[in-house]
Parts: C-alpha cells; structure tokens; sequence
C-alpha cells in the first residue's frame, strides 16, 4: 500500500514519525539550568567589572559597515577619516565637531594599513568630502591588511549581516563588559601563563584591549592603560615583538613592498584630487622604543617625505608641530583619553590655521 | 567558489529574535492554515536574509517537483512517465551542475584540454552558489523518485507541499527529510506540548554548544592553524590538527541538526536524526549509518539500490559501492579533494565487505577489546579521509599524510600547549561520549541522569556558549 504522501522508507517506521522525549521533569530542569545560568553569568560580568572594563561598542566588520553606509546615505561630503588605530584613538570627534561643526566619519581601522580604504574612496563617487589618511609607518608601508575584510562586510552585508549589527549594538554592547573578543573565554583560556611552553613554537602575545568606542566609533585610548602600571607594561611588551622585521622578509623585500604602497597611494589620491576631494596626510604622536623602532625601520625621508613628494598632498607630521608633541602616550603609541581631545582641538587649528580647512568648506 | 558566510545563523541574534517572533505567532489563537502559511512565510524570510534573489531558485525546484509528481501519479505509458522523471532531474540537476559545479567543469576541460594541446581560456565562472540548495534538491528529488516508483502518492496540498521543501529548520544544511517524515505532520494542527517545547530548547541549547563552543571555540582554531601551515608539519601537529577537524566537522554539522531538530520540536514538529555517535562505529556500513544518515540512507534509495546494490554479482557491487561514494564525494563540493574522500570511503566499505567472509568469523571481534579496537582502526582510517576533505588542494593533503604515517617525521611544531592540551581533552570526550551512546539515544542517556546533573549540565552550556562569544561562524556545511 502506498503511503499517504510519498516515500519509501526501507525501515519499518510509523507513518508519521513522532521524536521521543526523555522521561524526566523537564520543568525542574530548566529551572535549575537558568538559576545557574545566571549565577554564572553576573559573576562573569562582574569579574570584567572588577578589572575595569565597562561596556563598549566592538570595533567590527560591522560597525565599520554601518559607518561606511553613511556615505552612500548622502553624507559623501563630510570630512572621512582613515588610517589606523593612532587616528582612531587620537582623533576625538566631539572636539573636531565643536571646532568645525561637522562630526567625520571615522573609518579608521586598528592594526592594518588604510591603503584598501582609500583605494574604495578614491573609487566612490559618492564621497566628495575631505579626506584625512592617518600614517603608521610600519603598517602603510609593509601593506599589511589585517582588517580588509571591513570593505568586503560593506559591499556584500546580507539583511541578516545588518540585522545582527544592530541588534547587536542595541542590546548587548552597550551593556555587558564581557562582551568584547578580548575576554570570549577561549580567548582568556588561551593568555594564561600557566600554559607550559612548547620547544620549537614561537609564541606570539596577542594585542590586547587598548580601547572604548563609541556607537559612531569615537575611539579613546583605555583608561586602564594610563593607571595599571602592570597593564601599561604588558602592552610595551606585546609592541616589543613588532619591532624585528618579521621573518623571511630581506631589506630588499621590504623597500620593493612599500614602493608598491606607494604606487597604490598615488594611484588613489590623483584619483581623488581629480574629483576635488581635499586630501591630508597626519602623521601623529609615537614616542619611546616605538617611535625609535619606526625610525629605524622606516625612517622619514624614506617614506613619510617620499609620500608627500609622490602624490602631491599636503600633509602634517608631528614632529614639525611643537604644539603637536609633549603629549602623554602611555604605552608609546597612542595618545592618552585627555591628551587626544587636546591633540585634536590642535590639529583642528593647524587644518584650519595652514590649510583653510573649515566648516563651511566641507559642505557640497 | 567562495562559501557564503552570510546567511541566518542559528549562532546569530538575529535568528534568536526570529525564531521568538515565529514560536509567538506559531502559538497564537489562529487557525492551522494561517499558521502554515506563517511558518512558509517566515521560512522564506529566513532563506532571503542571505539573499533574496535566490528564493526564486528554491520556487523553481519546489514547483518543478509539484507539478512532475503530480502528472506521474496520473501518466500510465512509461515513456511519458520517463520523460516526466526527466524534466524533475533535469531541473533539479541542472539547478546543481550550474551553481555548483559549472566552474568546476570548465576548468577541468581547459586542463583536459590543454593536455592534448588545445589552448581553451574559459571564462572566469563568479557565480555564487545558492545556500543549501544541494539539500533541498535533493529533498525534491526524492519526492519526485518515490512517485515515479510508484512508492508514494503526491502530497495533496500545495502548501504542505511548499512548507515540507522549505521548513527552515532543515532548510540550508538538512537532514534531508524524506516527505513520509514531514510532511504527514503539516496535515493535522499541531503545537509543542510543554514538554517538547522544553526538550526542543534544550536540544537547541546543546546543539548551539556543540557549534559555538566545541566547533568553533576549541577546535576549529587548531584545524586551521594546522591546516594554513605551509612547511612539513611535526607528527604530533598533523595529528591533532586532523583529529581536530574531526571533532570540528562533527560537532558544528551535528550541532547544526541538533538545533534544527531542537527549533522544529519547539514548534511541534519532528525531524529525524543525522547523527548516532558516529565515532563509534565498528567498520564502514556502520559508520554511514550513523554519520549523516539522511544524505547516506539518500544514496542508498536512489543511487546505491537502482544501480542494482548488491543484487547483480560481487563485481557489479563494488562498482556500485564505489560509484556512489565517488558521487557522494561530489555532493560535497565542486573539487578533487572531495572526490578522493569519496573514493577512499567506496575503497574502504569494498574493503569491509571483501574481508566480512574471511576474518568477520574471529571469536576476536566479540570482545570489548577486540570491538575497540575496530572503532579505533575505524576513526584512524575515517580521519586520513579528513585529511583529503579538509585541506585545500593535494600538496598539503600529502604533507599532512605523509606527516601523519610517520614517512617524514622532521616538521615543525606549531601547535602551543594549549592547544595541543584543550584539543586533545574535547576529542578524548568525544569519543567516550560516543561510545557510551553507541547503543542508546541521548534521550535515553539523559533520562538516567537526576534533574539536578541535568540542569547543570545544560546551565554550564548555556553559560560556556554565551562566555564563548562566538563569532557567528557559518556552518561549515553551509558551503555544500
């Protein structure tokens, strides 16, 4: 006899399949479940509490994404910002609103070299506003792109990608400290010390949080860097590891990269002059065994002059502006929360003082 | 051709919010047409949050199918009736070959070609592969096989018909639910009772642990850090990383149907296994029938069994055994390296079924030690297929092997203690959990255990997936 509604099935199962269910209380169960469930959970969000963590918004793919979006949403004429975590963290966009009254959108992204970012605004049309391309010497010209992959999440977000963003910053993250990747359990498991360590495997210590943004990715430089001594410490060290050139890259190498860098740079800001777009190189604050190993590795005639000379962009190093230095980096490479709103209230004066950057010319 | 990492996750908010707002309507004072039509409605919803674009493909094969079953069950001469079976193939397959194995095919004939010197530049094939359509094609296939064999009467409504192709629970990586299993329970109004909706949600629970935390969290890392090496990689790496894997393709597929069998429970509905402890298995027939057993008890019906299975000589079986596991291979994706996995599993169940006559009758093989023993000669043989399966192209399949079989013991260690230590203790659990359940359900497991062991069991996940974060990984049979 054929069965209702299709199918052999060599075994000798009832027509409709019904699941089984264990035989237990399954009330009392999840009752004890959830209890500790959030047993667990307070005492997790209280032990980053604890440590000085308060809640912030991640810097992802997506958050990027959703600022990013902004330019196509007719806001291309603003001042965007670009480059890596020294512009991130240092560039306050409260203090370049009051001074200009306009809030950029910060699009700078941490530990990679912005080329990627400014060969996508060269290639908009729909960004006709100012450009300001922060400069870490190390990361713009070795390429290297640790975080390409934002502009990737930008052009191809599903609705399911841009659902969970915003879920995301509307529920949990401006809520749970937990909820940064630096403290995902696998993640803690992995950094402790009582790991014994492997002969033969070379153990990287990852970067570790430096950071609190904002929803628009107003970025300070972690508070507890400034206090915990310990924390401060740890973080030198994780840049100590940086400052050897990586393995297997000859000086030969090493020069043949960043001239290509500076091929694409070129290629992208002639693109951008073409279509009006005033752009500016920064170079901001590094100091201590960070700024000795950049100057070493990448000195500026080498590399921040030649940037200048080749694509013909105005551009404002730190070390040219006493204004610009003395500043308070305490971990040698970003400028502390206090310090960066003064870096910025005197940036916003060198653009406007040197380079007639003002409120009104950014409009279209 | 890149996965698609961007679909609905069950690892995602946004699924959790879905899935709340379809369990409330699911459970509102509507009628069981109404409700139908919500779940085909959200289930639709669910597949275009990755794109929209390619729901049009799933209607084209839910269509197709509806219609050349519907004419099959009336059409008597079997030249009509072939032709009907033709035009279901013809679609559902060519749906396949084009989204997924049409680059594939190009540029083996630009090689194939330039072997006899022909210079052939194919164009560059950028066509994105629709999620999970090798899932519910096959899923429409069978429906249309089963009335052409006269096995089965079409559906009767259309709508049954529509929800059974689409049901996002089974939607993007199955089971492949045969239509005697489903779509019976679409005809009659039905609700979770308290108790499936608490076992459902406890069943989701711990398939997202199984996804979040095992897979993703403590194994995946040191699969990839394996697997991305470019050197000749120490023994004990090239282990760890492919014993790894193991644990990592089976905790995030099984996780996956976990929670899709949890979700449609939750709702009222029931889906058939995929997994019975796998890595438990004594030999090769028993294996397949306890990993993936739907895409397996699939080949068998409409591949294995039609070809003539076992019933046309030794020699006719082998072929059949190989050809389907060869396809099989290929089920999973448009590349060499899946076609090899495929055959060395055709190339072991030959195997198994040459030496059955010949040592099957050793009292050895009743004992426990000699049982453990075959299901640890199984699992090292289930894992050099891993190898083929997860590395990316044949030079690092034959560094790890050549690795692993000791011919090359000289490579680097890259794998830290935590690693090796957190990779080794998930998989020395796996495989006692799997052969604890080698004979029962976990259903039957967990009903021995007291409410208190269970709670915190299932508390201690809860709490490990949401401290785990997860980075909302895809499934990794998303990509098939």
């Amino acid at each position: 006899m054929l069965s209702s509604t299709s199918s052999f099935r060599p075994s000798d199962a009832p027509p409709t399949y019904q699941r089984e269910l264990p035989a237990i209380n399954l009330g009392r169960t999840w009752a004890i479940a959830a209890l500790l469930f959030v047993i667990g959970f307070v005492l997790w969000e209280l032990k980053w509490r604890t440590f000085g963590v308060e809640p912030s918004y991640r810097n992802s793919d997506g958050a990027w994404a959703t600022q990013r979006r902004r330019i196509d949403q007719g806001e291309g004429h603003k001042t965007v910002l670009i480059g890596s975590s020294r512009v991130l963290f240092d560039v306050q966009l409260p203090i370049w609103q009051r001074v200009f009254g306009e809030r950029p959108i910060q699009l700078a992204l941490e530990g990679t070299s912005p080329i990627f970012a400014l060969e996508d605004l060269a290639d908009d049309p729909k960004f006709t506003g100012r450009l300001l391309i922060g400069i870490t010497p190390p990361l713009f010209f070795s390429g290297f792109d640790r975080r390409e992959k934002a502009v990737k999440t930008w052009r191809n977000e599903t609705l399911a990608q841009r659902s969970g963003q915003w879920l995301s910053m509307l529920l949990l993250e401006p809520f749970f400290s937990f909820y940064d990747e630096d403290y995902a359990l696998m993640t803690v498991l992995k950094r402790q010390e009582w790991w014994p360590v492997r002969p033969g495997v070379f153990l990287f210590k990852d970067v570790r949080r430096l950071a609190a943004q904002d929803a628009d990715r107003n970025t300070r430089l972690w508070q507890k860097l400034e206090t915990d001594l310990e924390y401060q410490a740890l973080a030198k060290s994780i840049w100590r590891q940086l400052f050897a050139p990586p393995p297997g890259v000859t000086p030969e190498m090493a020069r043949q990269n960043a001239e290509k860098q500076l091929e694409r740079a070129v290629a992208a800001v002639a693109k951008l002059k073409a279509r009006g777009v005033p752009v500016m190189f920064l170079r901001p604050p590094s100091t201590g065994e960070f700024l000795e190993a950049e100057n070493k590795g990448f000195p500026r005639e080498r590399t921040w002059n030649v940037l200048l000379e080749r694509t013909g962009a105005p551009g404002i190093h730190f070390e040219d502006y006493p204004e610009l230095q003395g500043l308070r980096l305490p971990e040698w490479s970003h400028l502390s929360a206090a310090d960066a709103e003064i870096f910025t209230e005197r940036l916003c004066r060198i653009l406007e003082r040197e380079h007639g950057w003002s409120a009104k010319s950014s409009t279209p | 051709m890149p996965p698609s990492t961007a679909e609905m996750l069950f690892n995602s908010l946004t699924f959790i919010v879905f899935f709340i707002v379809v369990l409330a309507l699911h459970n509102a004072p509507l009628p069981w047409h109404a409700k139908k039509v919500n779940l085909l409605i959200a289930s639709y919803i669910f597949y275009a949050a990755w794109s929209p674009p390619f729901v049009v493909v799933l209607w084209i094969s839910t269509a197709i199918d509806w219609f050349v079953a519907k004419r099959l069950y009336v059409t008597e001469g079997i030249g009509k009736r072939r032709t009907l079976l033709w035009i279901s193939m013809a679609a559902n397959l060519g749906l396949l070959g084009y989204f997924k194995y049409g680059g594939f095919l190009v540029e083996n004939f630009a090689i194939a070609a330039g072997a006899y010197g022909i210079t052939y530049s194919p164009p560059t094939w950028n066509i994105v592969l629709p999620v999970g359509i090798s899932f519910y094609t096959f899923q429409t296939m069978a429906y249309s096989l089963d009335v052409y064999f006269r096995r089965a009467k079409p559906a009767k409504s259309f709508l049954d018909f529509a929800l059974f192709v689409t049901f996002f629970p089974q939607l993007v990586a199955g089971p492949i639910v045969r239509p005697v299993d489903l779509i019976p329970q679409f005809a009659t109004p039905r609700t979770a009772t308290p108790r499936q909706l608490g076992w459902g949600l406890m069943l989701m629970v711990l398939g997202l642990f199984q996804k979040i935390v095992l897979a993703d969290g403590f194994l995946a890392p040191v699969a990839d850090k394996v697997f991305g090496a470019k050197e000749m990689l120490h023994p004990l790496d090239a282990w760890l990383g492919t014993l790894a894997f193991s644990g990592q393709i089976f905790f995030d597929f099984a996780g996956y149907t976990t929670t899709a069998i949890g979700c449609a429970l939750a709702l009222g509905f029931s889906i058939p296994d995929n997994f019975r402890a796998p890595y438990a298995a004594i030999g090769f027939s028993d294996f397949w029938n306890r990993w993936h057993i739907s895409l397996s008890s699939w080949l068998r019906d409409y591949l294995y069994i039609p070809l003539g299975g076992n019933r046309k000589g030794p020699v006719r079986t082998y072929i059949n055994l190989m050809t389907t596991m060869l396809l099989g291979g290929l089920w999973h994706g448009a590349a060499w390296t899946f076609v090899v996995w495929g055959g060395l599993h055709g190339f072991y169940l030959c195997a198994e079924r040459w030496l059955k006559p010949r040592l099957g009758h050793l009292a050895v093989w009743g004992t426990v030690g000699g049982k453990i023993a075959l299901a640890l000669l199984t699992y090292f043989l289930v894992n050099l297929t891993w190898v083929f399966f997860r590395a990316q192209d044949f030079s690092t399949a034959r560094r790890m092997i050549t690795s692993m079989l000791l011919i090359d013991g000289s490579g680097k260690p890259v794998l830290t203690m935590w690693f090796v230590i957190s990779a080794a203790a998930v998989i020395a659990v796996m495989l006692i959990t799997h052969w604890r359940l080698r004979h029962q359900t976990l259903h039957e497991e967990v009903q021995r255990w007291p409410a208190l062991a269970v709670g915190t069991a299932w508390g201690a996940m809860l709490w490990l997936i949401v401290t785990t974060q997860g980075g909302g990984n895809a499934f990794i049979y998303f990509q098939f």
